[in-house]
């Protein structure tokens, strides 16, 4: 706590409190509750009991100055999108610094996948991020295919596509929903709601569940597509490009959103490259690296579409690339429907497989960015490690460049435009 | 840029394995290609030197770190900091696998190389008790601090582990026979 | 509750602090002037509907705490929004403070480091207060019981009114669960507020508050 010097401002009603409270305690003979330390005084602010910072970054971070106050938003918040807690430091209403704390969803889903048959493990790998759930079962199925030495059926691979495709759809309008909601905005939402629930009816046809699908089969896909599928998809299909129209209309040349958007979080292409940030974000800071083009898994080698970049590279940019990569997702969706093959949709392979030892990498581009699984076998029917690399758990590091010299209010809407997914940050 | 293939034979990958060999020589161990990566084996001490060397030379140009993991092999064996590298002038993963001493788990941070490097190092530190010196931040990222064990190490064992059951293989939850309440929920594991 | 209002003056509010016209304007309900002051007749009856009543209110007006953990947040917003619409229910105004709040679904998995804030959210509500268990992961822990980090069943920390299975439980299962917690509402809930013991009960773990 600093001291108070009447004479160069008018006193702070918290800090004449907590005066009196001292003088309370000191005329009942109690011991003064606040410590006279100065890098614990930003540790009594937010609640973590008398303990030295652990690192230098938490000295930093912890350590206050005249004129500084840190606040706890989390991990309870309306717009935390989850459980996270970020404790930021402020001047008056500017961020000068921020620190994520992490944690609050870890369930140990790489423990647990090593605990469990390679079969099994795609209904682990589900919940991680939880509005690209098909995602998250494509690349260890790649994985395991590459481990076990097999290869999916061509059908099997257009399916996937298939799927994977309209899930990034339906996460992109969740994101545009979401960044509107932390502005204020609550109508977007409620429209990226009806898109999403279209296309869960959808995925729920091809794989009986809402969301967390367990489509994904070692060496295939789980079900062929049925008629309530096809006549869905052709439904949504047809009003899709309105309905999203309609959305962008809504918010793209809204006067607020534009205020709070543009030159708000500014990210440079050589800090997100540094940083670690991928997909949409990188792409919206001028990057062209998408994995679909970089390292063609799957059958994108097979497909025609482009890598759009933006060149700003800030709040705005980063909704215009999900906008532009909604359509293109669109577009990739008519050319598999086009050109799906006939064909089985599973290759022979037993419930449990003995891969030979052996390490295979697999990295699939999700609409978060740059999702990895690396497995090592040793022979038996477990993996021995398996490893994932979430994209929003990386692209969190880009918040502490982000925030400072930015109100308190904007920080939500910037990490709304990151589009982080808790299940996927804290695995 | 154009559409590039993806790598189906080892042989696509040999001018990157030709390029690595004159680099760094006798300094590579374990040299090979799979499907769609190429790895190596380099020692924990020496991986700032050759990462260093794999982003800033210009044939090789590794510009982005994909990802950085831990691998344990075991109590009477080593741990592994494992780098995956993407370049786009080879159509490869390339895969550093740094081994690092079980009795004393040390390497040098590469924070320094790529900032966002930072939060995989304090994972590995949270789970496996790898310290990396030189990061700024090692705290513990998931676990609470006062948490004192490293989850994903191998002698850490889950509670039900079917591994660890009388009937390996079979999950004890689906015998009941087998079931130790005492175990379960203690939360002194 | 259908009683005529007095014949003579049918636009007349009723004041009960008139007291000129008190007898004539209660007449119609049962009611008279007691000798010693003060009203008796149907009135001494009231309060037992007045319950009635007011669980009626709480049951069709319920405010759930805007919290989600997980996936099952994301089935919790669906069914918020216009397709499932729990509007219908008088159940759209999620509230984000817990001192507005009359319901807490638990939606998504609890871990061992989210267990604290969690019951200090629940003792934040105030009474009277009703918890929903929204999914496997928080009736027991569903498919990541096994983990070291995992609560296994929310009911180890808080008391739980409803339990939704489901993994996630579709919008609709949901609403289902909240027509039951309409149910116990208006069967006064304490009987029926469940505390399930499965093994030693925590609600500290190291460190969880931070």
């Amino acid at each position: 706590m600093t001291k108070l010097d009447p004479e160069t401002r008018i006193p702070d009603p918290i800090e004449l409190d907590a005066i009196e409270e001292a003088r309370l305690r000191a005329a009942a003979g109690l011991a003064p509750i606040r410590s006279s330390t100065p890098e614990y005084a930003g540790f009594d602010q937010v609640g973590i009991p008398d303990r030295p910072p652990q690192t230098e970054r938490e000295r930093e971070v912890y350590s206050l100055e005249e004129g500084e106050m840190l606040i706890n938003m989390g991990p309870q918040h309306p717009s935390t999108h989850g459980v996270m807690r970020l404790v930021v430091k402020v001047r008056g209403e500017i961020v000068v610094d921020i620190d994520p704390v992490l944690g609050y969803l870890h369930r140990g889903i790489e423990k647990l996948c090593e605990n469990a048959t390679y079969t099994t493990v795609l209904t682990y790998v589900d919940p991680m991020d939880y509005l690209a759930t098909m995602h998250n079962e494509h690349a260890p199925a790649i994985a395991f295919e590459k481990l076990y030495g097999i290869r999916p059926p061509k059908r099997a691979e257009y399916i996937r596509a298939l799927v994977v495709e309209l899930e990034r759809v339906s996460s992109h309008g969740l994101m545009m929903g979401f960044l509107a909601l932390d502005m204020g905005g609550l109508t977007p939402i409620l429209y990226a709601f009806i898109n999403r629930d279209e296309i869960v009816d959808m995925q729920s046809a091809i794989s009986g569940q809402r969301m967390l699908f367990n489509f994904f089969r070692v060496g295939g896909v789980n079900f062929d597509t049925n008629d309530e599928f096809l006549s869905r998809l052709g439904t949504w299909r047809g009003h899709v490009l309105k309905n999203i129209e309609m959305n962008e209309r809504m918010i793209t040349d809204n006067e607020i959103f534009r205020a709070r958007t543009i030159n708000m979080g500014t990210l440079s292409g050589a800090d997100a490259i540094s940083l670690g940030v991928t997909g949409p974000n990188l792409r919206a800071s001028g990057v062209p690296f998408d994995v679909r083009k970089a390292h063609p898994y799957s059958i994108y080698h097979e497909l025609e579409f482009d890598v759009i970049t933006q060149q700003s590279g800030d709040s705005y940019a980063r909704y215009l690339q999900r906008i532009a990569e909604i359509k293109q997702s669109i577009h990739l969706i008519d050319q598999i429907m086009d050109k799906m093959p006939h064909g089985p949709v599973q290759a022979q392979v037993p419930g449990i497989i003995r891969p030979k030892p052996g390490r295979a990498y697999a990295a699939i581009e999700s609409p978060r960015g740059l999702y990895s699984v690396y497995s090592i076998s040793d022979g038996g029917p477990n993996p021995y490690r398996f490893r994932m690399r979430d994209p929003s758990f990386i692209s969190l590091q880009a918040m502490p460049k982000l925030m400072p010299g930015r109100l308190v209010a904007d920080t939500m809407a910037i990490m709304a435009s990151l589009d982080p997914v808790m299940g996927g940050v804290d695995k | 840029m154009g559409r590039r293939r993806a790598l189906s034979t080892p042989a696509l990958a040999g001018s990157l394995v030709r390029l690595l060999t004159e680099r760094f020589g006798s300094d590579l161990r374990d040299l090979g290609t799979d499907e769609d990566t190429v790895e190596f084996t380099i020692d924990g001490a020496r991986n700032i030197e050759v990462l260093t060397a794999l982003r800033d030379d210009p044939d090789l140009d590794f510009f982005m770190l994909a990802d950085e993991a831990a691998v344990d092999y075991g109590l009477d064996a080593h741990f592994e900091v494992v780098y995956h590298l993407f370049s786009w002038k080879h159509p490869a993963w390339l895969r550093v696998r740094a081994r690092v001493d079980r009795s004393d788990p040390r390497i040098e941070t590469i924070t320094h190389l790529w900032e966002g490097a930072s939060f995989h190092e304090r994972e590995m530190y949270d789970m496996m008790g790898i310290v990396f010196t030189g990061n700024r931040d090692l705290r513990r990222i998931y676990m609470s601090p006062d948490y004192r064990s490293f989850p994903q190490r191998r002698d850490f064992v889950l509670p039900d582990d079917a591994a660890d059951s009388p009937a390996a293989g079979v999950n004890p939850l689906e015998r009941p026979e087998t079931w130790d309440l005492s175990r379960f929920g203690d939360g002194s594991r | 509750m259908a009683v005529d209002r007095p014949t003579s003056d049918a636009s007349a509010p009723i004041i009960i602090g008139d007291q000129a016209r008190a007898d004539e304007l209660l007449s119609p309900f049962g009611m008279e002037e007691h000798p010693q002051g003060g009203f008796h007749g149907l009135l001494e009856v009231i309060p037992t509907k007045a319950d009635y009543v007011l669980d009626l209110i709480r049951a069709n007006s319920l405010w759930p705490l805007l919290s989600g953990l997980s996936c099952c947040a994301i089935e919790m917003m669906s069914t918020a929004t216009s397709v499932n619409d729990i509007d219908r229910f008088g159940m759209f105004p999620f509230r984000a403070s817990p001192r507005q709040a009359d319901v807490l679904i638990v939606a998504g998995t609890l871990t061992t480091k989210m267990a604290g804030p969690l019951v200090r959210l629940w003792e934040q509500m105030p009474e009277p207060k009703w918890c929903v268990a929204m999914g496997t992961c928080t009736t027991s822990g569903g498919r990541f019981k096994r983990s070291y980090s995992v609560v296994q069943g929310v009911d180890r920390v808080m008391p739980v009114d409803v339990y939704v299975p489901g993994c996630p439980p579709r919008p609709e299962g949901l609403i289902y669960g909240m027509m039951k917690l309409h149910e116990l509402v208006k069967q006064r809930r304490g009987e029926w507020r469940t505390y399930v013991d499965r093994g030693p009960q925590r609600t500290h773990w190291e460190g969880d508050v931070r």
